[in-house]
């Protein structure tokens, strides 16, 4: 018989084991009790439609342990809520951070479970950003009342607090979705009638239906003009302000010089009317303009649940008694109290206990550090296993972490400027083309025909209108960041593109970014022949998946045969035993098995207190490294390693991959060093990490890239995100950049040509402004079609 | 073709009640997460409704 699998989780259910309920009409296996417990809830709470229509399985629900409950309920003393909620009136406002989410059924799981509970007055979730938005009154039930609840049906949710610079970027997103109705809409309708004026040109039309079609078409143009474009207006004053002319000012001039002409024209019934031009111009602009920024809102949504990290609660130790506090509120001399499993709410030093930290957060090293009475300890590391009194030395915002939050804040301004290029461009051609506009209204008002002056004008500002010009640039790189997307590689800064064909040096961090980022097996010792390697590793896999510790997740991939294990007992920090085929089985550290420790061996294998196998772990490198290396060596590159990690595997991985330069033993500060240096040394530098402690130094390249595995922090301050677990993808991306390049030289190679032919011929007045409407059009949409090449 | 004076103004109201439906959905919220609101019709009160049908009514 196959295997069986969890109805709620979809994992393998462990022989021997009988988890059954009936739904359905038919009884379903589960893996476990808190799978079972969370389907028995969601069924009896009338929600099983969740099962119905779910497209990705649940992750398994472990039974909250007595612990977490008592964590849950520092959320309610009032000073924390405080902090990390709204008051609206009787109602709090509050955002949760939800992990556990697999599909869109989650959210719909989600509140309704919540909208049972009679103090929940609002709820919404968001499947993309894992989050769920709250309203409800605290003083009837508490927050941990609702995590409870949230906890019952299989979800893990913890308060988060958004920036505020997020709410204004998620304001400005549907005010730029707003703007490309309004002038999408309009465009296709002013479009239509202007196939109506077209055609009654050629076949004659009444006087009275033309003025009526082009009134209709002025009233259409106007929301166009005065809300669609405003983003372009405001941009082109504050560039004219600040004596720095970019491309928006070419842009409104020619929005709303081709709009009055138009208008003129209407009102007159004299002329041509333009209205079409102006609202599939502006249409077109926005269009880029909201992918670029959907792009930047997608990633930080990704990626911002930044604040997570920064401890929330902490519990406070006065006079022996416990105090649930805010993190934020804690000063340097209180003494706090951090139990298994907790984030460390400050630095400090520990006065009792002994226990194991991972500092990864901070350092990109994974290993756990052990920890004992005097040793210092920081905030936002995890406390693995002890219990521990830390006396506070210093307050959250100075800490380590807070240090390392200001100094990304500090080098943000300290951005290499990025040249723009078509931006100078712009600058040179509108101040021309202003010059020649006068200079030939001038000449035909006085020299040569008073009566055609305004006319031939409007055709040279129609003609040369910078539409080509100004869609040269964006719309290749609409299409190259739409390309590159597809691919996995989310550009958050559009202006990258610019930069990385210029690319001299690529600086890499080397802990999960050349190396998986977790423990895998890479050598073990056998000291009886009880077993084969396979089974004993198996053995092991077995017992480690009772465990949630780093060092057991090495072993999944050798789980290949389930084991039944009795008397399963996990020793917090130690390992764990079993009885397998009546044999006491052990793994864990070398004190747990009772053995002498053998050299770089972390983890023992004993059956009945005889030695079976040691176990050495190792971070390996990725699969795609050395042919990445290769690659970007040859083509020129200049690679460098900086990383924080001191010991030797830093100089094997040097000598295995030949990188041009290795620096090992980096602060986050000297990783900023140096790279400052190469820039200021006039190279144009990439930086590939994954760490908070790489962050800082993204802002002194003049790209970064960060992976998807990396930290939120990292992820959030990069340029670049990939997204899928590839590094491989750099070389993507600066083929992709190389090929943006080239698509916005052939264009502005066209629109300047062609603006070079026009100007001469509408200035001596052979283009009538018909005649320029359709080398304007025409012009465009060449320059358009020529981007969406790069899609392909 | 004077009707054209009748069904441009008619073509024109439709356009704005369009516009306004989008506006109302952006504000409502209804673009911030696609993958939900694509789930939003498989989920109603129906089963909850049709159960209750199904229960005899209570003497």
């Amino acid at each position: 018989m196959s295997a069986v699998y969890c109805f709620h989780c979809h994992e393998p259910v462990p022989s021997g084991t009988s988890f059954l309920l009936e739904f359905d009409a038919r009884q379903r296996q589960f893996c476990c009790a808190g799978c079972l417990a969370v389907a028995d809830t969601i069924i009896s709470s009338n929600l099983a439609d969740y099962y119905r229509f779910r497209t990705e399985p649940a992750s398994r629900a472990n039974a909250i342990p007595k612990e977490l409950e008592a964590e849950l309920s520092s959320f309610d003393a009032p000073q924390v809520l405080e902090d990390i909620s709204n008051k609206q009136g009787e109602l709090t406002e509050l955002e949760l951070s939800i992990s556990g989410m697999s599909c869109a059924a989650c959210a719909w799981l989600i509140e309704k479970q919540l909208r049972q509970l009679p103090a929940v007055h609002q709820v919404n979730v968001n499947s993309t950003t894992q989050r769920c938005h709250l309203l409800w009154r605290a003083d009837t039930t508490p927050l941990s009342g609702i995590l409870k609840s949230l906890a019952s049906i299989g979800y893990q949710a913890s308060p988060f607090i958004a920036d505020q610079e997020e709410q204004v970027f998620k304001l400005e997103l549907s005010r730029y979705l707003k703007r490309l109705a309004v002038s999408g809409i309009m465009t296709m309708q002013v479009m239509m009638l202007a196939v109506a004026l077209y055609f009654g040109e050629y076949t004659g039309i009444d006087a009275s239906h033309q003025g009526y079609l082009r009134w209709i078409s002025l009233l259409l143009t106007l929301p166009v003009v005065l809300y669609a474009a405003l983003p372009f207006v405001s941009s082109a004053w504050r560039s004219v302000k600040a004596r720095q002319m970019n491309m928006d000012v070419p842009v409104s001039l020619a929005i709303y010089y081709t709009f009055f002409a138009s208008a003129y024209a209407t009102a007159f019934s004299t002329g041509e009317v333009y209205f079409e031009s102006v609202c599939m111009f502006t249409f077109l602009l926005q269009l880029g303009k909201f992918f670029e920024y959907r792009a930047r809102s997608r990633a930080r949504d990704a990626t911002s649940n930044l604040l997570k990290i920064m401890p929330v609660t902490a519990t406070l130790l006065k006079n022996d008694e416990q105090q649930a506090v805010s993190a934020r509120r804690l000063q340097s001399g209180d003494c706090i109290l951090v139990k298994p499993g907790e984030t460390i709410a400050a630095d400090g030093q520990i006065i009792s206990g002994q226990s194991s930290a991972d500092e990864s957060m901070l350092t990109g090293e994974y290993a756990p550090v052990s920890k004992n009475i005097g040793d210092l300890v920081m905030a936002g590391s995890i406390n693995h296993d002890g219990l521990l009194q830390v006396n506070v030395s210093k307050p959250l915002a100075s800490s380590r972490l807070g240090q390392i939050i200001a100094l990304q804040q500090r080098t943000l301004s300290q951005k290499p400027a990025v040249l723009q290029r078509t931006d100078r461009l712009a600058k040179y051609f509108v101040e021309r083309l202003l010059i020649i506009a006068a200079a030939t209204f001038v000449l035909w008002y006085f020299w040569l025909d008073a009566d055609r002056a305004f006319w031939v004008t409007l055709s040279v500002l129609v003609a040369t209108c910078p539409c080509a010009l100004s869609l040269a640039t964006p719309t290749a790189i609409t299409c190259a960041l739409a390309r590159l997307n597809r691919s996995g590689i989310l550009i958050k800064n559009a202006q990258v593109l610019d930069v990385l064909p210029e690319l001299t040096h690529i600086v890499f961090d080397k802990t999960g970014t050349l190396t998986e980022g977790r423990f895998s097996v890479s050598d073990v010792t056998l000291f009886s022949s009880d077993y084969s390697e396979e089974q004993a590793l198996n053995l092991i896999a077995n017992l480690e998946a009772y465990s949630e510790h780093p060092i057991g997740r090495a072993f999944s991939s050798s789980l290949s045969t389930k084991l039944a294990l009795e008397q399963v007992n996990i020793v917090v920090g130690s390992g764990i035993s079993a009885q397998f085929n009546s044999r006491q089985i052990k793994v864990g550290s070398a004190a747990f098995c009772a053995v002498t420790p053998q050299a770089k061996a972390m983890v023992y294998l004993c059956a009945d207190n005889q030695l079976i196998a040691a176990v050495s772990l190792h971070d390996a490198l990725r699969q795609e490294v050395p042919a990445l290396v290769s690659q970007l060596q040859q083509q020129g590159y200049q690679l460098l390693m900086l990383t924080g990690d001191s010991s030797d595997q830093a100089d094997k991985l040097q000598q295995q991959l030949g990188f041009n330069q290795m620096i090992k033993g980096c602060s986050p500060e000297q990783k900023v060093a140096e790279i400052t240096n190469l820039v200021s040394a006039g190279h144009k530098v990439l930086m590939l990490g994954d760490g908070i402690n790489d962050s800082p130094s993204f802002h002194a390249a003049h790209v970064s890239v960060a992976m998807q595995s990396g930290t939120d922090l990292s992820k959030n301050q990069a340029d670049v995100v990939l997204l899928q677990h590839d590094i491989g993808l750099i070389a993507t991306l600066l083929q992709g950049s190389k090929a943006a390049q080239r698509g916005i030289r052939q264009n502005l190679a066209w629109s300047v040509g062609y603006n070079l032919i026009i100007i001469p011929l509408a200035v001596a007045g052979f283009v009538s402004p018909y005649i320029a409407v359709i080398g304007m059009s025409f012009s465009s949409l060449l320059v358009v079609s020529n981007s969406l090449r790069l899609l392909k | 073709m004077s009707v054209i004076y009748v069904l441009i103004p008619i073509a024109i109201l439709f356009v704005l009640i369009g516009l306004a439906v989008f506006f109302w959905a952006v504000r409502s919220r209804q673009f911030e997460d696609l993958d939900k609101e694509g789930f939003s019709i498989l989920f109603d009160e129906k089963t909850v409704a049709n159960k209750d049908k199904q229960d005899p009514p209570a003497p």
